[in-house]
């Protein structure tokens, strides 16, 4: 009972060989050559018939003009025997001489009237022969010579020929079919692995790949695009992950402080009031987290040059320096725009400007008291770049891979307040813009470098840059 | 005012409907998109609040289709979507202001004021006056009682802002917009700062003060009683 399904399967399986796409391939392309191995042969009978019977009728009028030659210089005796000779020869033609009014004179085919010029002749009554191409000539004093020859023997030819074509035939199609079939089994079993490997990940063993021959052909660079789409995939589920238990990780603290805080309450009104607005604040400092992460996942997500348009890097820093300039100094910092050169970028300007205040309020806050902030731009072959250099503390050269991630914080600065958000937002920005962040050592202090690539719209005018909101 | 909120959430819907009422305005509600599209176009409204996510009809929807019909009543747009495209999307659709959700009681009515003192049509006046303080919005000029006062040009246009919506609350996060252009939120108080530099320009050593703090909510442009 139990092997009745198995055979079924089996069967299927059997049967998924011949649905596959390299065994309906390898068919199409038999058939084609079968159909070519045909029309070439009936092409080649065709022409070869037509050269045998124009060779075959030359040969019987060379003959005939020779015995009438013969005729005319030897006389009818030299002619006579000339026929006699040859009907003796094996393997020669058929002769017939007659005198005037009809007389056999001499030849198997003497004493047969047939018309002058070409004709044919059917079998004669104890003749094996099935029938004859005749050439009737007259020759002179009223005599008439004819001479003819066994259609049978071109017959025999084509037919060799077409034997020939048809043993050709069934060689090509049984060399093509156990060829084609071959290499099909060959591919389909290499599909067949793919086929599995992706039903595998499917089923949800994610870390499976798809097996490379390492032959370098076409069906290993697939795989090998498949494996690096995979790869993709797992690093971006990887980090889905590590963003989600970082979100669990970091909104919990927050979260319990805030449970903590409406559950002491607060004595009397103004505790109450006073529990109110810290509560406040701490829901207040959750929705900012989550604002940011939602952002970055848009910024993240976003159709990449949606919304780019012409801006300047420099216009763009000095708006944020002037906007963020008093409040530096009103905490003893410095924050100034060095001189330079416009730097234009195709960009989205609300990103761009996100992106220079998040490096400005970083600078500043871990610069503490006497920070001083210096932002540069340049414009070196087309390409922009700023900079945000400060004489902070800088980021340990282990750390600073790690500074862009979403949640991450120094060591240092754990007991500080921050998200953790605001370089991860700078990096999103980055990336949507194509530009590359470095990070170098000011000594002290860090640098962060933002390098655009060049624009692609060629033009270097300003013509339809933003209004600056001054 | 009289106002008409157009919003799904009844407990949401309910919040902003009492808020609203204490501060002495006359709310209509819609909880679904036909029932305040047949409002907003029946009806006489100051001031139009949407939420963008609607059962049944799209909040662009709504106002493009209310825009359509000729109503020019200022429109505030709630949303749950923070992104710059949604902002331009609900702009460009015919909305006056965009209001990310959740939001701050306060923020909501001084938006709504802000809304509703909108000048009619292109008229903006150039000469604008508080109290001793005028400023000439042409020239650049600002002084108070007769005498000159020179100020930044930032400033110039905080002012400029904060005259224009004299006598109603304005707060940072519609300043951050206006004045700068930032639409999000620094970590930077950069507003107090830059407002504490105009008022000692403006108020110090004058007399009487007319820019106001307004806790828990911003700043008010006053002329004293």
């Amino acid at each position: 009972m139990a092997r009745v399904p198995m055979n079924k399967a089996n069967f299927r399986s059997s049967m998924l060989v011949f649905r596959s796409t390299s065994v309906r391939l390898a068919a199409l392309y038999t058939a084609a050559f079968a159909v070519a191995v045909v029309v070439l042969g009936a092409i080649i009978l065709i022409t070869t018939r037509a050269a045998l019977s124009r060779q075959f009728d030359e040969r019987i009028r060379s003959e005939a003009l020779a015995l009438g030659q013969e005729f005319r210089t030897e006389g009818l005796s030299g002619v006579v025997q000339a026929v006699r000779e040859r009907d003796r020869t094996p393997g020669a033609l058929d002769y017939g001489l007659d005198g005037p009014g009809g007389r056999p004179l001499a030849g198997r085919l003497a004493g047969i009237a047939t018309p002058l010029g070409w004709s044919r002749l059917t079998a004669r009554e104890g003749s094996e022969r099935e029938g004859l191409r005749v050439l009737t000539t007259d020759l002179p004093d009223g005599h008439r010579l004819v001479v003819g020859d066994d259609e049978e023997r071109s017959e025999a030819l084509q037919h060799t020929l077409i034997e020939g074509f048809a043993w050709a035939f069934i060689g090509v199609v049984a060399l093509g079919a156990l060829g084609g079939f071959g290499l099909s089994a060959i591919v389909h079993r290499r599909l067949s692995a793919m086929t599995e490997a992706a039903e595998a990940i499917i089923d949800g063993d994610l870390g499976r790949r798809i097996p490379v021959r390492g032959v370098g052909d076409d069906l290993d660079r697939l795989a090998m695009s498949f494996n690096r789409t995979l790869d993709r995939i797992a690093a971006l589920m990887d980090s889905v992950r590590q963003v989600s238990s970082d979100i669990a990780h970091d909104l919990r603290t927050p979260l319990t402080r805030l449970r903590q805080r409406l559950e002491a309450g607060g004595d009397g009104a103004a505790g109450r009031a006073e529990a109110i607005e810290a509560a406040l604040g701490d829901v207040d400092s959750i929705l900012e987290t989550f604002a940011a992460l939602l952002r970055i996942a848009q910024i993240e997500g976003g159709a990449p040059r949606a919304a780019f348009r012409a801006v300047d890097l420099r216009r763009l820093a000095q708006t944020v320096v002037e906007a963020f300039a008093p409040s530096a100094e009103d905490a003893d910092q410095s924050l100034e725009l060095m001189e330079g050169p416009p730097a234009p970028v195709d960009g989205d300007p609300e990103l761009l400007t996100q992106m220079l205040v998040n490096l400005v309020e970083n600078a500043l806050r871990h610069g503490g008291a006497g920070a001083a902030v210096v932002i540069a731009t340049d414009h070196v072959d087309g390409r922009a770049e700023i900079s945000v250099t400060d004489n902070g503390p800088g980021v340990p050269q282990a750390e600073r891979s790690r500074i862009f991630d979403r949640f991450y914080r120094l060591e240092r600065n754990r007991s500080t307040p921050g998200s953790g958000l605001g370089l991860a937002l700078v990096a999103a920005v980055a990336r949507r813009h194509g530009a590359s962040v470095a990070l170098e050592d000011a000594r002290p202090g860090l640098v962060v470098r933002i390098a655009f690539p060049a624009r692609t719209r060629g033009t270097l005018g300003f013509g339809n840059l933003p209004e600056s909101p001054a | 005012m009289k106002l008409l909120v157009v919003e799904d959430d009844a407990e949401a819907a309910a919040y902003v409907r009492k808020a609203l009422s204490e501060a002495g305005h006359t709310v209509d509600l819609a909880s679904e998109g036909r029932q305040g599209l047949l409002l907003a176009a029946g009806e006489t409204y100051d001031v139009i609040i949407l939420d963008r996510m609607l059962p049944g009809l799209d909040g662009l929807a709504i106002l493009r289709t209310v825009r359509a019909a000729g109503v020019k009543t200022p429109v505030l747009l709630l949303t749950a979507l923070g992104g710059v495209d949604d902002r331009v999307e609900g702009l460009e659709a015919g909305g006056d202001d965009y209001l990310v959700k959740p939001f701050a009681i306060a923020e909501l009515l001084a938006r709504i004021n802000a809304l509703a003192r909108r000048p009619p049509g292109r008229d903006i006046p150039t000469t604008l006056r508080v109290a001793d303080l005028t400023m000439d919005v042409l020239k650049r000029t600002v002084s108070r009682g007769g005498a000159r006062i020179e100020l930044q040009p930032r400033e110039f246009q905080l002012l400029e802002y904060l005259m224009r919506h004299a006598e109603t609350v304005v707060t940072r996060t519609m300043l951050l917009e206006a004045v700068w252009d930032f639409h999000f939120d620094p970590k930077t108080n950069i507003v107090d700062t830059h407002m504490s530099r105009l008022r000692a320009k403006i108020d110090r050593g004058r007399g009487s003060e007319l820019i106001h703090t307004i806790r828990g909510a911003g700043y008010c442009l006053r002329a004293p009683d």
